[in-house]
This record gives structure tokens, C-alpha cells and sequence, in this order.
């Protein structure tokens, strides 16, 4: 609950947030006054820990760049990270769930594409859809070469665009992937939000 | 337009008779304030010359001279309407009886609400083909909605109301659900012509208008079969 807490903190309410367990987290809602009554939250830039949510191999990306927009990427871009964290081989279970041969390493740089993310999205209907957390399905792996040799590499992997590298995206996933043109992840999905 | 507007605003000064097809000379006082869509195409130029004209310098109304070779000139193809501009305050009734002619006379709307008066023209219009049932902040409700991309089937959300934000045509509400582990809130708008039907199951019991503490509650709390 208190990393639940933490990983929620952002702008809008770091100050008290940062100061108080997880006890007192639920009581800072009542004081929500003092700041801002409802938590804006923003785009993902460079920094943000992002969840990953396939069966790549990775657990935890950490954003480097933003590939779409000046502020950061928001909900159904695509974001080049880090990987912080990634799953050992011996604590995943063969079967499904086995990690993919082009297994995602700790320290890869790689691509992903955002599935989830707190920051609300506005729909053409007028509705928008907000997660609860920030999470990527990751698309390929950036080879270390600096020549285009590395970016050809992936171009090629599928219909002129990057295809997700696990079998299996977890969690929900929101309809705007249609219009990004990942198909396949709105196939894989368990829930279609 | 700005000579224009110094030119038109003395010429209202004058009562001048309204083009002979408007026997209104009631007042002789027409409303630039007001500017009325139902306004007479004919004289719809000049007026909204005026219109502008007394926007642009509605604090010196009355100090203007004569302009009357202005009106004509921009105003109509027939004679000159030739109207008088109010001192201050409008009134809409040349402008309703210019029209009077033309259209069915429109009820006479109050300066200050035309936004409140549409929104609940367009809501009625929303209503009449599919009503919208009482919702408070802590309903649990089901909302069925058509997905243009998804044309085959329609989705179901199903939800607790966080928060009800009125406004007019926009009315939204917030709904909020555990998704497959994680937490989803979205914001519906309730007179959307995408939603095809929205139905309370059930109600719980808060003391809030605002739920925004379950976000920071056990999953539990916002998990819905």
C-alpha cells in the first residue's frame, strides 16, 4: 500500500505525500484542500518508471525519451526506455508464460508503446479514460550500432511498424491502440477497455 | 468599420420610420445590443453594421453625428432602414417584430441565459430519444456504449459514479472500476448519443459528492462483477 502510495505521488501532491506512511496517506485525502483537490497528472517523460505489462521479459522500463511530443508521451505512444528490472529466468514458469527468445535484458534499450497510463485521455465521443498506473507493452529491442543498420533491423519485423516482442499483454488495454495501429496487442488483450 | 459605427450611432438618434414593410414604429428603438439571430436578412447588413458599430462604442452612444449616407450605402438594396439605436438598453421587440413577418414569432429569449436556454433545448432533444434515469455519485451503474470502431457488439462498463460534473449538454460522470487487476476510471458524458443505455443496479451508500478516496482504497472496494 505505501509503494502503491509512492509510485502515485506526482506533482500535485508530493509535498504531503512524500512526508507520510501509508496510514496517513489515506487521511491526506481529507486534507486533499490544501493542494489541489483532484491530482493532475502529466505526461511520461524522461525518468518515468513504466510497468511492463507482456511477457517479454522485462519488469520495469525506465522512460529515456518520448518519441512523439514536445512534453512528454501520453497514452498510446511510443516511448524508448531502459530496463530497470528484468524477470530471472528462473522465476518464470514454463509455458505460457515462458520469457520469448528475444529476451529482454537488464540495461536494454528498447521500445515500447504505452498501453496504460494515469494521465486521462480525451476521446473524439467526449469521454476519456484514465488508468491507474503507467504501463508499456515493449516493441523491440534498439541495437547498440550506431549506424542505421540497428533501426532497419527492427523496421522489418513487421507490417512497417513495431510489433510487440512478447506472446501475452496482461491487463486491460485501452481502444486507442486501433488507431496507433497495434493490432496485435488489441488481439492479445485480456479486457478491451 | 470603425468611420461607420461613428456615423451609424447619430443617425440612431433620430426616430426614423422603419422600412415600410415593418409597421413597427412602436418604439423606434431597435435593439444593436441585442443582436438577435432572427434577425430580417434585409435588414440583417445594416443591423449588424449597427450591431457592430455599438459593440465597438456602446460607451458613446449618443455623442455621435450623422451618418445617414453610410447606412445606405452598406445597408439594402430597398429603401434605407433606417433605425435608432437605443440609448442603453436594448429591447428585442423591433427585432421580433421585423420578423414577426417573416417566421413564427420565437419567444422572447432573456439577454444573459441564451447558453443555459440551449443547453436545455439540446438536452431535451437528447432526452426524447433515449431518457437518462436519476444519478447520484455512488451508483453502481451499467453503461452500454457503441464504439465506433467497434461497430459488432456493444461495450459494457460497468461502474461506481465518482463524481457528477453538471453541465449542461456535458454533463459527465466518472466511473470507476477494477479492470483485470487495475484500476479504470472514465468519464462519460450522459446525453452522448454513443451511450445506448445507462441503468443503476444498485446504490452505495457515501458521504461524499466526490469519491476520489478510492483510488487510494483496497481494490477491493471498487471491484464490480
Amino acid at each position: 500500500m505505501a509503494a502503491a502510495l509512492a509510485s502515485r505521488l506526482t506533482k500535485g501532491r508530493s509535498l504531503l505525500g512524500g512526508l507520510t506512511n501509508a496510514f496517513s496517506g489515506l487521511m491526506s485525502s481529507s486534507n486533499g484542500s490544501i493542494l489541489s483537490q483532484q491530482q493532475q497528472r502529466t505526461f511520461i517523460q524522461m525518468g518515468t518508471t513504466l510497468k511492463v505489462v507482456d511477457n517479454s521479459g522485462g519488469k520495469e522500463v525506465m522512460c529515456i525519451q518520448s518519441l512523439r511530443g514536445k512534453k512528454g508521451a501520453r497514452l498510446g505512444d511510443i516511448v524508448i526506455g531502459s530496463v530497470k528490472e528484468a524477470a530471472q529466468k528462473k522465476d518464470v514458469k514454463k509455458g505460457k508464460d515462458d520469457i520469448q527468445k528475444g529476451k529482454v535484458k537488464k540495461g536494454n534499450v528498447v521500445y515500447g508503446v504505452v498501453v496504460r497510463a494515469a494521465m486521462q485521455k480525451g476521446r473524439v465521443d467526449g469521454s476519456q479514460v484514465r488508468f491507474d498506473d503507467n504501463a508499456i507493452v515493449i516493441l523491440g529491442i534498439k541495437e547498440k550500432k550506431k549506424d542505421e543498420n540497428g533501426k532497419e533491423k527492427k523496421k522489418k519485423h513487421a507490417g512497417g511498424f513495431h510489433q510487440p516482442l512478447g506472446t501475452r499483454v496482461f491487463g486491460p488495454v485501452p481502444h486507442e491502440m486501433r488507431l496507433k495501429k497495434q493490432l496485435k496487442i488489441l488481439s492479445l488483450a485480456q479486457h478491451l477497455v | 468599420m470603425a468611420t461607420s459605427s461613428h456615423l451609424l450611432l447619430p443617425q440612431a438618434l433620430h426616430m426614423v420610420p422603419r422600412n415600410p414593410t415593418q409597421p413597427s414604429t412602436k418604439l423606434g428603438f431597435s435593439s444593436i445590443l441585442s443582436c438577435a439571430p432572427s434577425m430580417n436578412p434585409r435588414l440583417s447588413v445594416s443591423r449588424l453594421s449597427l450591431s457592430h458599430s455599438v459593440s465597438k462604442s456602446s460607451s458613446s452612444l449618443g455623442t455621435k453625428a450623422r451618418r445617414e449616407v453610410l447606412v445606405r450605402a452598406e445597408g439594402e438594396g430597398e429603401g434605407e432602414p433606417e433605425e435608432a439605436v437605443a440609448a442603453t438598453e436594448g429591447n428585442v421587440d423591433d427585432v421580433v417584430e421585423a420578423s414577426e413577418a417573416k417566421a413564427p414569432r420565437k419567444p422572447r429569449v432573456k439577454l444573459g441565459d441564451v447558453m443555459g436556454i440551449l443547453n436545455q433545448k439540446a438536452i431535451e432533444v437528447s432526452e426524447k430519444v433515449r431518457p437518462v434515469p436519476e444519478i447520484r455519485t455512488g451508483d453502481i451503474v451499467e453503461i452500454k456504449l457503441e464504439v465506433p470502431e467497434n461497430r459488432r457488439r456493444l461495450s459494457i462498463y460497468k461502474g461506481i459514479v465518482m463524481s457528477r460534473q453538471n453541465a449542461g449538454i456535458h454533463t459527465t460522470i466518472r466511473i470507476r472500476r477494477i479492470i483485470a487487476g487495475i484500476g479504470v476510471e472514465i468519464v462519460f458524458p450522459i446525453y452522448s448519443p454513443n451511450i445506448k443505455e445507462i441503468k443503476v443496479v444498485s446504490h452505495r451508500k457515501v458521504r461524499r459528492a466526490r469519491l476520489y478516496y478510492l483510488r487510494d482504497k483496497l481494490p477491493r472496494l471498487s471491484t464490480f462483477k
